[in-house]
C-alpha cells in the first residue's frame, strides 16, 4: 500500500523518497555453530570482548557509522544477556542515531531462519546490510551501498547481493585457512562468477560456464577477505523463504550462482584497499583481530576512544601503543613493552614484562610475570612467577604461582590452574566438564547446572586447580572440528601435521594391539587403512613405523632409560610386531630404507649407540632384516661424519664381521 | 620504390652489436587459412599496401636496430624475392635466408631445430604475417629486466569491420578462445589454455593462487606471434623433437612448467642437476630451459630488497626459475594476415605505417581521373581518364581503363581493367582481365582470370582451380575455403 501511493506521485518524487529512506541492517548476533565452545557455554560470542570491549559493540558503531538508521538485532543463544548488554549500552538511549530493535526467538538454527523471519515480518523495506555480530570493521560502505543501488536501478533488480571484501594477501595474519575463500569475478561488471571455499583444496577447479557471459576479462583473486558483510536487497529474505534449504550465506551464495539462468539473479562484490573489515570466527582471528585493534589499524575505533562511551571506560594512549585505563597501578620494575591495553582498577606487581598483551578491569597481576600476546578478560587473577604466550584467560579465572601457559592455550571462565605447572600447547581448561555438554545438548539454557560425579584431576591442573580438560580427541568428528578450531588451523603446516598425527596414530594403534592383544594383521590393516587417510607413502610408513617402535620404550616409561633398560624392553616388542614389520618390509630398497630409519633415530639418542647392534641383531635373528642389506647399509650408507662414527662403534664393527663371516660359511656350505 | 624513409619514433636500440639477440623471422607458411589468396602468391609476398608482407616484419626489426635476421623461407620464396623487381625488398638489413624444404611439414619448432647451428644467443623470432606498429622494446624489456625464459607479445583482438568477399553477413565466431592468466601487473604470464583444452573445467592449483593471489583471465587477445626466447630453448628443441609447433606446443609447455616443482625449488644446484641428468633423460631436457642466473645476478637479487610481489616475504619469484612474460598492446595497431579478413584490413591500415607517397612516381596517371587521398598507386601504372579509385591499392604495372570506378578494393599486380569497371569491395589477384563494364561487387576474384565484359557479379569466389563456364547460382553462399569458379 505505502508503494502505490507513492507511484501516484510520480517518478521523481518516488526516487527521491526512496533515497530519503532509512537505511537499515540486520545484525545476527549469533554464530549458530560452536567454535568458541566451551568459552560461549557461559557467555555468548558477541558478548565475548575484543579490546575490553563486547564484540557486538564494535558492529554495531560499524553499522552506525556508515550511516544505518534502524538495525535489527538478532539473538538466540543467551538472548537475555546480549538483551541486557543492549539495554544498557548507548544504542539503546533516546538519542542514539541508530534505533536497535532486538528480535530474540529460541527456535533460530541458522542465518537461513533469521533472514525467513525477516521475510515474515516483512521488516525490511529496501537494501539492508547483513552482518554477523562479531564483525570488526571500518569500511565506509556508503561507495559500495551506491554501486549497488546503481546495479539494481540499471540492471533492474538482477543484482541480489553485493558482498564486501578487503584486499589481503594470501599468508595475511588476519586470514585463516578456514575462511579462506576463491573468488572468480568478471573484471569490468565484478560480479561474482564462482565463490569457493578452499579449505582442504588442492586444486581449484572453475566450470567453463562460468566464463561463457559475453565478457572477455575475468579474474581470479585469492587476495580477498570475506568481511561477512553483505549488502542486500529485500529479495534476499523472500529467496531465502522460497529455498528453505539454504542455512547459511554460503548456501545463498552457491545457490545463486549456480542457478543463476533459472532465476536470473546475480552476486555482485565490492573491494576495499583500505579499510578494516574482519570477521572473529575463531580464536586465531580473536587474536589477529584484537593485536591489530591495538595497533590501530581499525580507526577511528581504538580502545582510548570509549566509543561505548561508558563510564570509566576511558584510557590514555602512550608511544608504543600502551594504553592505561583508570586506576592501574604497576609496580617497580614492571615493563610494558608495546602494544598493551591494561583495563581500569588492574594492579600489576614488580617485575612483570608484557608486551602485544590486552588485560581487562580489576585483574591482579602478581611479580615476576611474562605476559606476551595474551588476552585476559575481567577479574583474572595471576600469581607470581607466572608465563602465558599467545592465550586466552577468561573472567574470574585464577592463576596460581609459577604456572606457565604455552602457546593456544585457553582458561574458560572461572577456572583455577596451578600451583606449579605447565600447560601443553593447546589445552583447554573449562569449568563445565566435557561430556555434560551431551547432556544438556537438548536444552542449551541449562548452563549452570553443577558438576556432579566428576572431580579434577590435580595432575592436568594443579594441586589446587578447579577445571577439567577439554581434550581434542580425534575419534569425534565434531570435537576434532573443535579443536581445530578454537584456534583455527594455521596456514600452511599440514604436510608436517599429516605425518606428525600419522605418527601418532600408529602409536596409538600399536599401543592398543599390545594392550588389547590384537592379532598383528589386523594392526597392519589398521596402519593401511592410516596410510590411505593421511595419504602417507609407503616409505614413509615404514620410516614412521620403524621410529615409533623404537621410540616406544621411551614414550612409555621416560626418556631416562638406561640402555640396558631399553633393549631389555625393546627386544620382546621387536618380536612381538616382526609379523607388521615383514608385511612392510620386503623388497632391497625397504630393508635400506628401514635400516636408514634405524640409524636415524639412533643418531638422535646417541647415548643409547651401544643398544644399536642388538637392534640390529635382533631384527636380523627374526629375519626382518636380510644380511645382504645391512652388509650393503654398512659399506655405502655413510653420509656424513656423524654417520661415519656411527659404523666405529665396535659391537657394530664385530657384528658386522660375524655376519660376513656368517656368509662365507653358508656360501661355503653350498658349495 | 623510391628511397626507404623509415619509421623512428623510439630511440634506437643498438641490439645486435653487443649481440644481444638474434632476429629470426618465420616465412615458410603457406597461408593455409586464406588459400584463394596464397594459391598462386605466397604468403610472405602477398602485396599489403603494395609492399610484400614478409617487407613489415623486417621493417620493424630494422627500425629497433638489427642489423641483421634469418629468414627461414622455402625456396620459391627465396627465388621470387631475389629476381622479381615487384617482390624486391627495400631493406638495407642482411638476410641470412635459411630455406627449408616446402613439402616437409615442418613445424616453426622444427624450423628452429633446422637453424640451431646458427643460433648463438637468445632469439626474437617474428612470424612474416605480423603488421605491427608495437614498441618492441617493451617485450624485449620485459626478457632482459626478469631474466625470463620466453616473453611475447599479444594484443587485443580487432573487429574486422570490412565486408569480407565472398561472405555474406557477419560471420559467427565459432572459433574457440584463448583462455590467457596474467598477474596483478598483467606482465607475468601464468596460465594459457585453449578452450577445447578445457573441456574439465578451468583448474589451477592453490600453490599458484597463494604466489599469484590475483589473476586475470583474459579471452580477447590475439597472439602476435613474437617471441623473445632463451638460447636454452632452442637447445631444449634440439634434445626434444616431439616438439613441432611454437605457438601450439612449446609455449604452453613452458608456461606450465613455470609452476613444477623441479623448477620452483631454490634447494636445485648443480649438484643436484648433475644427478638429475644421470637419472634420467628426460629431467635431463626439463632442467635445460631453467633460465640459470648469473652467479653475480644471483648474488645482486640476494642482497638486495627488490621483490617481483608483494604480500609475503619469500623471495622473489618464488624461488622459480623459469619465467614468461607478456606484453599486451592496449592501443596501436596488431595484425596477424593470416585471414581473408585481416588482409582487407591490414591492406586498408598499412599505408599509414609508413611516409611514401601515395602515388608512385612512375605510374602514368591522366589528370582527369580522381583518386582519392586514401588509395595507393603502384609503380608503372596507367590510369586512363574518368576513372575514379577510393580507398584502394593498385598494385603494380596495372592498367586502369577509362570510366572506371574502383572502390574499397585490393587490386594485385599487372590487372588489366577494361573501360566502364565498377569495381566495390573486392580484391583482385594478378594478372587477371577484367572485361568491359563489368560490375564487381564483394568478389575474390583468383590469379590470371578471364571476367566476360558486362557481367554482373556479387558476393563470389573465382578461382583458377575449376574448370571454367562453371556456372553458379548468384546467390549462392559461399564459406570457408570452398573456391568456386563462376563465369557469366
Amino acid at each position: 500500500a505505502n508503494r502505490g501511493g507513492k507511484q501516484k506521485k510520480g517518478n521523481v518524487t518516488s526516487e527521491q523518497e526512496e533515497e530519503e529512506q532509512p537505511l537499515q541492517a540486520v545484525l545476527v548476533a549469533d554464530s549458530f555453530n560452536r567454535r568458541f565452545f566451551p568459552i560461549s557455554k557461559d557467555q555468548p560470542r558477541a558478548l565475548l570482548p575484543l579490546g575490553n570491549v563486547a564484540m557486538i559493540d564494535y558492529t554495531l558503531e560499524f553499522l552506525t557509522s556508515t550511516g544505518v538508521q534502524e538495525t535489527f538485532v538478532f539473538c538466540c543463544w543467551m538472548s537475555n544477556k546480549i538483551k541486557d548488554h543492549l539495554l544498557k549500552s548507548k544504542w539503546c538511549r533516546p538519542t542514539s542515531p541508530n534505533v536497535v530493535h532486538i528480535i530474540t526467538s529460541d527456535l533460530y538454527r541458522s542465518l537461513g531462519d533469521v533472514l525467513r523471519d525477516v521475510d515474515a515480518k516483512n521488516l525490511v523495506r529496501n537494501d539492508f546490510i547483513l552482518v554477523y555480530g562479531d564483525v570488526v570493521s571500518n569500511i565506509d560502505v556508503s561507495q559500495a551501498l551506491q554501486e549497488h543501488r546503481h546495479r539494481r536501478k540499471v540492471d533492474k533488480n538482477i543484482s541480489v547481493m553485493t558482498m564486501v571484501f578487503k584486499e589481503s594477501s594470501p599468508g595475511h595474519k588476519s586470514r585463516c585457512e578456514e575462511d579462506d575463500v576463491i573468488v572468480a569475478m568478471d573484471s569490468k561488471s565484478k560480479r561474482v562468477l564462482h565463490y569457493q571455499k578452499t579449505q582442504g583444496l588442492k586444486k581449484l577447479q572453475f566450470p567453463m560456464n562460468i566464463f561463457q557471459h559475453g565478457s572477455d576479462e575475468f579474474e581470479i583473486r585469492h587476495d580477498l577477505l570475506d568481511c561477512h558483510i553483505s549488502i542486500c536487497s529485500p529479495q534476499v529474505a523472500e529467496l531465502f523463504t522460497d529455498n528453505f534449504d539454504y542455512q547459511t550465506r554460503n548456501d545463498f551464495v552457491r545457490g545463486i550462482l549456480v542457478n543463476e539462468e533459472i532465476l536470473g539473479n546475480q552476486i555482485h562484490l565490492y573491494v576495499t584497499q583500505d579499510g578494516y573489515g574482519a570477521r572473529v570466527s575463531n580464536l586465531q582471528m580473536y587474536d589477529s583481530v584484537s593485536s591489530d585493534m591495538v595497533r590501530r589499524w581499525v580507526y577511528p575505533l581504538t580502545p582510548e576512544a570509549n566509543f561505548t562511551d561508558q563510564q570509566g571506560q576511558g584510557c590514555t594512549h602512550s608511544r608504543h601503543n600502551v594504553y592505561r585505563g583508570a586506576e592501574v597501578s604497576l609496580g617497580h620494575g614492571s615493563q610494558m613493552e608495546e602494544n598493551v591495553l591494561i583495563g581500569r582498577d588492574t594492579s600489576i606487581g614488580a617485575n612483570c614484562h608484557i608486551s602485544n598483551s590486552v588485560i581487562g578491569n580489576n585483574c591482579t597481576i602478581g611479580d615476576n610475570v611474562v605476559l606476551d600476546r595474551a588476552h585476559m578478560w575481567n577479574n583474572v587473577h595471576i600469581s607470581s612467577n607466572v608465563e602465558i604466550h599467545q592465550s586466552v584467560v577468561c573472567d574470574g579465572a585464577v592463576v596460581k604461582e609459577a604456572v606457565r601457559l604455552n602457546k593456544q592455550c585457553v582458561l574458560a571462565y572461572n577456572v583455577v590452574i596451578g600451583p606449579n605447572l605447565s600447560l601443553p600447547e593447546g589445552t583447554v581448561v573449562s569449568m563445565h566438564h566435557p561430556e555434560e555438554e551431551e547432556e544438556d545438548d537438548d536444552d542449551e539454557f541449562l548452563s549452570d547446572d553443577q558438576e556432579v560425579g566428576h572431580t579434577f584431576n590435580p595432575a592436568e591442573v594443579g594441586p589446587e586447580g578447579k577445571g577439567y580438560i577439554w581434550k581434542a580427541s580425534m575419534n569425534d568428528t565434531e570435537d576434532e572440528e573443535l579443536a581445530q578450531c578454537l584456534w583455527g588451523r594455521p596456514l600452511s603446516k599440514q604436510n608436517v601435521c599429516k605425518v606428525v598425527s600419522f605418527q601418532l596414530e600408529v602409536l596409538g594403534t600399536l599401543q592398543r594391539g599390545l594392550e588389547e592383544n590384537i592379532v598383528c594383521d589386523n594392526l597392519v590393516l589398521e596402519i593401511n587403512s592410516l596410510k590411505y587417510a593421511y595419504n602417507i607413502t609407503l616409505k614413509e610408513v615404514m620410516q614412521i613405523l620403524t621410529r615409533v617402535v623404537l621410540e616406544y620404550p621411551f614414550q612409555q616409561q621416560g626418556t631416562q632409560l638406561t640402555t640396558l633398560q631399553y633393549t631389555g624392553s625393546l627386544l620382546p616388542l621387536l618380536k612381538t610386531w616382526s609379523p607388521v614389520f615383514k608385511n612392510y618390509i620386503k623388497r632391497a630398497q625397504d630393508h635400506l630404507d628401514c635400516l636408514s630409519a634405524v640409524e636415524e633415530l639412533f643418531l638422535e639418542q646417541d647415548t643409547h649407540q651401544t643398544a644399536m647392534v642388538k637392534v640390529l641383531m635382533k631384527m636380523y635373528q627374526l629375519e626382518i632384516l636380510e644380511e645382504e642389506a645391512i652388509l650393503k647399509w654398512f659399506s655405502t650408507g655413510a653420509t656424513n661424519d656423524k654417520s661415519r662414527q656411527l659404523r666405529k662403534n665396535q659391537g657394530l664393527q664385530k657384528f658386522i664381521q660375524w655376519l660376513k663371516e656368517a656368509e662365507d660359511e653358508s656360501s661355503e656350505e653350498g658349495e | 620504390m623510391g628511397t626507404s624513409i623509415l619509421l623512428v619514433n623510439k630511440p634506437v636500440d643498438v641490439l645486435q652489436k653487443k649481440m644481444e639477440l638474434q632476429a629470426v623471422l618465420m616465412a615458410a607458411g603457406g597461408g593455409s587459412r586464406m588459400m584463394d589468396l596464397t594459391y598462386n602468391t605466397r604468403k610472405p609476398l602477398l602485396p599489403v599496401g603494395n609492399k610484400p608482407l614478409i617487407w613489415y616484419p623486417i621493417n620493424l626489426l630494422e627500425r629497433v636496430g638489427f642489423e641483421e635476421v634469418i629468414v627461414i623461407t622455402t625456396k620459391e620464396v627465396q627465388k621470387m624475392i631475389s629476381t622479381d623487381p615487384k617482390m624486391k625488398l627495400d631493406v638495407k638489413m642482411k638476410l641470412d635466408i635459411v630455406c627449408i624444404q616446402e613439402d616437409a611439414h615442418m613445424g616453426t619448432a622444427d624450423a628452429l631445430r633446422h637453424i640451431q647451428q646458427k643460433i648463438k644467443t637468445d632469439i626474437l623470432v617474428v612470424s612474416c604475417d605480423l603488421i605491427t606498429d608495437a614498441a618492441l622494446h617493451e617485450v624485449v624489456d620485459l626478457f632482459r629486466a626478469h631474466n625470463a625464459t620466453l616473453s611475447m607479445l599479444m594484443s587485443k583482438a580487432h573487429e574486422f569491420t570490412e565486408t569480407v568477399p565472398g561472405q555474406k553477413g557477419k560471420k559467427k565466431t565459432g572459433e574457440q578462445r584463448d583462455f590467457v592468466g596474467v598477474d596483478g601487473t598483467g606482465k607475468r604470464l601464468l596460465f594459457m589454455a585453449n578452450e577445447a583444452d578445457l573441456d574439465k573445467g578451468l583448474v589451477i592449483r592453490k600453490s599458484n593462487m597463494r604466489k599469484h593471489p590475483r589473476m586475470h583471465i583474459k579471452t580477447g587477445l590475439v597472439d602476435a606471434h613474437l617471441y623473445c626466447l632463451k638460447k636454452s630453448v632452442v637447445d631444449f628443441l634440439a634434445d626434444n623433437r616431439s616438439v613441432s609447433s611454437i605457438r601450439g606446443e612449446l609455449v604452453p609447455y613452458i608456461v606450465r612448467k613455470q609452476f613444477s616443482k623441479s623448477m620452483t625449488s631454490p634447494n636445485v644446484n648443480d649438484e643436484a642437476d648433475q644427478k638429475l641428468k644421470k637419472k634420467d633423460g628426460n629431467a635431463n631436457v626439463e632442467i635445460k630451459i631453467l633460465s640459470r642466473d648469473e652467479a653475480l645476478l644471483q648474488l645482486t637479487r640476494e642482497r638486495s630488497c627488490w621483490n617481483d610481489h608483494r604480500g609475503d616475504m619469500s623471495e622473489a619469484y618464488h624461488g622459480g626459475r623459469l619465467r614468461c612474460y607478456v606484453h599486451i598492446m592496449d592501443e596501436g595497431m596488431c595484425y596477424r594476415v593470416n585471414m581473408l579478413a585481416a588482409y582487407i584490413e591490414a591492406n586498408r591500415l598499412a599505408p599509414k605505417l609508413f611516409d611514401e607517397p601515395a602515388v608512385h612516381p612512375s605510374a602514368a596517371i591522366s589528370v582527369r581521373c580522381l583518386i582519392g587521398a586514401d588509395s595507393i598507386i603502384g609503380a608503372s601504372c596507367q590510369i586512363s581518364d574518368k576513372a575514379s579509385i577510393k580507398r584502394s591499392m593498385i598494385g603494380a604495372s596495372t592498367t586502369v581503363r577509362e570510366k572506371v570506378k574502383v572502390t574499397n578494393s585490393i587490386i594485385m599486380h599487372g590487372v588489366t581493367i577494361e573501360e566502364g569497371c565498377n569495381i566495390q569491395g573486392s580484391v583482385i589477384c594478378s594478372n587477371t582481365v577484367i572485361g568491359r563494364g563489368a560490375d564487381i561487387k564483394y568478389c575474390l576474384v583468383g590469379s590470371a582470370q578471364r571476367i566476360e565484359p558486362e557481367g554482373e557479379h556479387t558476393t563470389a569466389y573465382y578461382c583458377l582451380t575449376l574448370p571454367s563456364h562453371t556456372q553458379v547460382p548468384l546467390t549462392s553462399t559461399l564459406s570457408g575455403n570452398s573456391r568456386v569458379a563462376k563465369i557469366q
